[in-house]
């Protein structure tokens, strides 16, 4: 599904080149979760951004589902982007001018494949039926991060990115975004690449990874 | 398929997301709309007036008595056939011509003109027409035909006084033609008015025959240029007031769609779909208010449009039809100029979304960081743009030879756009200075530094009302000062308490009666005549002069206002009673370049005349050069016949004009035009300087509420972010009645502020008016008048602006209920 081959980032500083990715190869299966762990600023969000064509490396490759992203040009990884990811932030990003329901939809629309029916199913399995016409600003933050996970998989993405989505919640809220997030990427059968700090949140997944000085290592039990 | 341009889905998906930013602020696109529907509906009205106007020009260029060569009596008396008989019999190609005011029912009149198509000069259109067999035929046999313009056609077709009417849209408002016998039928005459022929033809006049070139007259479009120069000024400044507001309310749009914008990109939106989207919400914008602006500019033209006709006849006498004629080009125009204003002021915004950061995620408030570079910017960008137009003043300013009008306004535009470049950065260092000042005083301290965080929203209207404010001081000042003059100047040469205007057979007798009354103290003789100017090879200039003459009393001397002379200016006045010297209006001087000391050549019946020029005089209004000498020597030298007579009237306290007035009515049956009251010209005189000018102070009052309008909706449109502004104030215990009053007092220091720059700019501006565009348009400089009361009342105008523009956010700041402000301090 995600192949990311010797992937390298150096950001220039004040005080000399920073290397945020050195040499970085990770592969992810279809449908598997992989959560990828590590201190702030050690990368885990440049990787992301790599990963969903929002940036390009240095040197080395991203391969999704084979093709080369690195390669494209930027008009093809925002269509890259449209019809095979599904991306979920920290600050849900929704659009604050459009209701719930044209929200949740966006990415479909955008990818010219709406589908009522698996939107209404989504808007019903998140918890959302019934606050179609609100606006964003009139939900928790809970809410809004689900409406944000309804948005990315409205789309029926084959990858999910998601960069610690359950950061700006309580444990409580977050628990719950987070089950809710498994059983659709299951039900979707989609895979996920989670970025996180929190052993919690990436316990439950298939497999963790940690990045640490720009390298990758096997998380420990 | 071409990524983001053949996935019209992704487009209209895109389109509609950000047009939903609008859907959630009906205020912005109501700010945005209003400032390109007020910019486009004034410039659109300008517009509609110069293009009506221009038409009525072209039209009356186009008729054939505009393009021949005049021959006409020397004393002005009408012509006789048997005057054209003898010319013909001669062999010269002159065609007869009469020309007379036909009334009809209601208020229509109609100036009808009488040809005979058979000598007619070929080279004129209407001649051109007639020449088909079976047109000339019943042009000349009856029932006859004439040709009249569409504007009255319907008015006069039930006249039954005129032969069968064809509508001509080639003939200028107001106009008839005819043949000849039909014409003095209607105006009831047996006389012609005067004789045309083609240009070049060579005449051999009697020497009581003039022939008065049709090129030495200035055409009406030539005489009117600067006039609806002028207007299409005050219609730009309307125009770039407006798009002020556009600009100010997209700048706010995409500060709030940045978040939305970095959104949409992640969600695979590629950067150039996003660009056309933008692309196309601002041609649908701007379509909505081309149309919206074009047609209620449309309305304001025809609500102006008499006014303005009225004015152009009293000042240029130019026939001006009422109705709007609207050629195609003016829609393509108005709608080029929206389009192309809406999309200069929507650059910078398509600029910043073809280069947005993708990875800004978070940070749309991150373009506050580049505020200072920006001011920075614009204060350099401002230097050098008064550097121009401090250049461009010197220039001008020492540049004796007729000035160019396009510099003049190059100056202004320059001076007053990089004041305005200068101003946000101004008002910055003022706050910042101030604020230093007031560390015991924490309201007024946090009022000042949340001022200046409001700068980069406000520097827009701010800037708008600035440029209001200078030309409504800079207009009003020129107006006010021109009103002074005027009326001064009118008061110097309108010396006579009554002027009469006997016909040449009376004036002899009504001199020697005139003589006879001890009332009359002295009697001022005025004579006219044309001359053709020669170069200093005696060669003829193709252009002719108007001769002025007066009677040189020393009641004249005393008060003839006189802007130059060669010594003093009592030898001047002996120079030209003894015979050997003029004087020449500021036009004349400037136009050629002529000073005191200088010859004029002049063509006279007798041989050429080489008068020195003793002085310059102002002349303010006439747009001809002109040359003032004694009455009696224009009477010798140029053949001038008997002119009006003015009466003054000895300061006795039995002095009654009425008296005279009624006895000159009675005694040689002078009535009406032929004695006219000092008071009654005065009278005239002063209500076409206010109509001339009324156009101009409407057009400054609209800027001025436009500009206010600018603040109105800039302040509505950033309520919503101010609230989160103040309200953590309100939770530290500020009360809502002082945080209106904070507000309030926000905005007017900020307009005052404004105002004090607008003062310096605004006697920049009048400056440029009286003393550089003025003299390019008009060719005579105005003195340059401050008056104390438009300056404060500038002041005035600007906190009172801003009060109004408050006043609205304000109220409804007032009725915000406490919970809100604790929900917008909870997520502030």
């Amino acid at each position: 599904m995600l192949q990311l081959i010797n992937l390298t980032k150096t950001y220039p500083t004040p005080q000399g080149p920073l290397h945020v990715l050195d040499g970085i190869d990770l592969h992810l299966a279809p449908g598997e979760s992989l959560a990828l762990m590590g201190e702030s600023g050690s990368g885990k969000s440049t990787l992301l951004h790599l990963a969903a064509g929002l940036d390009t490396p240095d040197r080395g490759d991203v391969l999704l589902e084979g093709q080369s992203i690195a390669a494209l040009s930027e008009p093809r990884r925002a269509e890259l982007r449209r019809q095979r990811l599904g991306l979920v932030f920290q600050q849900f990003h929704l659009v604050p001018s459009l209701s719930v329901a044209d929200n949740l939809t966006l990415q479909a629309r955008l990818a010219g494949r709406e589908d009522v029916d698996w939107a209404q199913h989504l808007l019903a399995r998140l918890g959302l039926a019934g606050l179609n016409d609100r606006y964003p600003e009139q939900l928790s933050g809970g809410q809004q991060q689900r409406l944000a996970i309804g948005r990315a998989l409205a789309a029926r993405p084959r990858l999910l990115l998601a960069d610690e989505p359950t950061g700006n919640l309580d444990e409580a809220a977050a628990d719950q975004v987070l089950d809710l997030l498994r059983e659709l990427i299951e039900e979707s059968g989609c895979a996920l690449l989670l970025v996180t700090h929190s052993v919690r949140v990436a316990g439950p997944l298939d497999r963790c990874l940690h990045l640490q000085r720009g390298r990758l290592a096997e998380a420990g039990p | 398929m071409m990524p983001g341009i053949g996935n019209t889905g992704l487009l209209r998906t895109t389109w509609l997301t950000l047009f939903s930013h609008y859907r959630r602020h009906p205020g912005q696109l109501a700010m945005l709309l209003l400032g390109l529907w007020v910019a486009s509906a004034l410039w659109s009205g300008v517009q509609a007036i110069n293009a009506s106007a221009r038409d009525s020009y072209a039209r009356a260029e186009a008729l054939f008595s505009a393009s021949l060569d005049s021959v006409t009596r020397r004393d002005n008396q009408p012509l006789s056939l048997e005057d054209y008989l003898a010319l013909r019999r001669a062999g010269m190609p002159v065609s007869p011509l009469v020309e007379g005011e036909l009334s009809l029912s209601g208020e229509t009149t109609l100036r009808v003109i009488g040809i005979d198509p058979l000598t007619l000069p070929g080279e004129s259109s209407l001649a051109r027409q007639q020449s088909d067999a079976s047109a000339l035929r019943d042009w000349i046999l009856p029932p006859y035909r004439a040709r009249i313009a569409p504007e009255q056609a319907k008015a006069a077709r039930d006249d039954p006084r005129l032969p069968p009417l064809e509508a001509d849209p080639n003939l200028p408002p107001g106009t008839l033609v005819t043949d000849i016998g039909v014409a003095q039928r209607l105006l009831n005459v047996e006389t012609l008015s005067r004789l045309v022929v083609a240009p070049g033809r060579a005449l051999d006049l009697p020497p009581y025959l003039v022939r008065q070139l049709a090129a030495a007259l200035a055409s009406p479009g030539q005489l009117t240029d600067s006039f609806h120069l002028n207007l299409t000024a005050m219609g730009l400044l309307a125009l770039i007031v407006g798009l002020f507001i556009v600009h100010a309310a997209l700048g706010l749009a995409l500060e709030q769609r940045l978040g939305m914008l970095r959104t949409l990109r992640a969600l695979g939106v590629p950067g150039r779909t996003l660009v056309i989207a933008l692309a196309l919400e601002l041609l649908a914008f701007g379509l909505l208010g081309a149309v919206l602006g074009i047609v209620s500019g449309v309305g304001l033209a025809r609500l102006l449009l008499p006014d303005v006709a009225a004015s152009l006849d009293a000042l240029y006498d130019t026939d001006v039809a009422s109705n709007l004629a609207l050629p195609w080009y003016y829609w393509l125009g108005g709608l080029a100029v929206t389009l192309g204003g809406l999309f200069s002021a929507g650059l910078g915004m398509l600029w910043r979304a073809s280069r947005l950061d993708i990875l800004a995620l978070g940070k749309a408030q991150a373009w506050r960081a580049r505020l200072h570079r920006q001011l920075r910017l614009q204060v350099a960008v401002g230097a050098v743009l008064l550097g121009i137009a401090a250049w461009l003043g010197w220039r001008l300013g020492h540049q004796p030879a007729p000035q160019e009008l396009a510099l003049g306004f190059a100056m202004v535009a320059a001076l007053l756009l990089g004041a305005s470049l200068w101003l946000p950065s101004l008002l910055a260092g003022g706050l910042g200075l101030l604020s230093r000042r007031l560390h015991s005083r924490p309201h007024l301290q946090w009022a000042l530094a949340d001022l200046q965080l409001q700068l980069p929203r406000l520097q827009l209207p701010m800037m708008a009302l600035l440029l209001a404010l200078s030309a409504n001081l800079g207009v009003g000042s020129m107006v006010g000062g021109f009103r002074l003059t005027f009326l001064d100047w009118l008061d110097q040469r309108l010396l006579a308490d009554l002027y009469v205007r006997p016909s040449e057979v009376q004036h002899a007798d009504v001199v020697a009666w005139l003589e006879g009354q001890d009332e009359v103290q002295v009697l001022l003789e005025a004579r006219h005549a044309e001359a053709p100017l020669l170069n200093v090879e005696g060669q003829d200039t193709g252009r002719s002069l108007a001769l002025f003459g007066i009677t040189p009393a020393p009641v004249m001397r005393q008060s003839w206002p006189l802007l130059e002379s060669a010594t003093d200016r009592e030898a001047a006045w002996q120079a030209l009673a003894a015979g050997d010297a003029v004087f020449i209006n500021e036009q004349l001087a400037r136009r050629d370049g002529l000073a005191p000391g200088d010859t004029l050549r002049l063509r006279g019946p007798q041989g050429v005349v080489t008068p020195t020029i003793a002085a310059i005089y102002p002349d303010y209004g006439n747009p001809r050069g002109e040359a003032v000498l004694p009455a009696s020597r224009l009477a010798d030298q140029f053949a001038a016949p008997p002119g009006s007579l003015g009466v003054v009237l000895s300061p006795l306290p039995s002095r009654d004009v009425t008296r005279i007035q009624a006895a000159l009515g009675e005694r040689f049956g002078l009535s009406g035009d032929a004695v006219v009251d000092q008071r009654a010209v005065k009278h005239t005189a002063t209500e076409v300087f206010e109509r001339t000018f009324a156009i101009t102070q409407a057009l400054n009052a609209l800027t001025l509420a436009v500009a206010g309008l600018a603040l109105l909706t800039t302040l509505l449109a950033q309520a919503g972010a101010r609230r989160a502004q103040l309200a953590p104030l309100w939770a530290l215990g500020v009360s809502r009645r002082q945080l209106v009053g904070l507000q309030f007092g926000q905005l007017v220091s900020a307009a005052a502020g404004t105002a004090l720059l607008a003062v310096p700019l605004g006697i920049g501006l009048a400056w440029a008016l009286v003393s550089v565009i003025n003299v390019a348009a008009f060719g005579w400089r105005l003195p340059l008048h401050v008056f104390p009361g438009q300056v404060a009342m500038t002041i005035v105008l600007a906190v009172v602006v801003a009060g109004l523009a408050a006043l609205l956010p304000a109220w409804r700041l007032w009725r915000v209920p406490p919970r809100q402000l604790l929900q917008e301090f909870a997520a502030a």
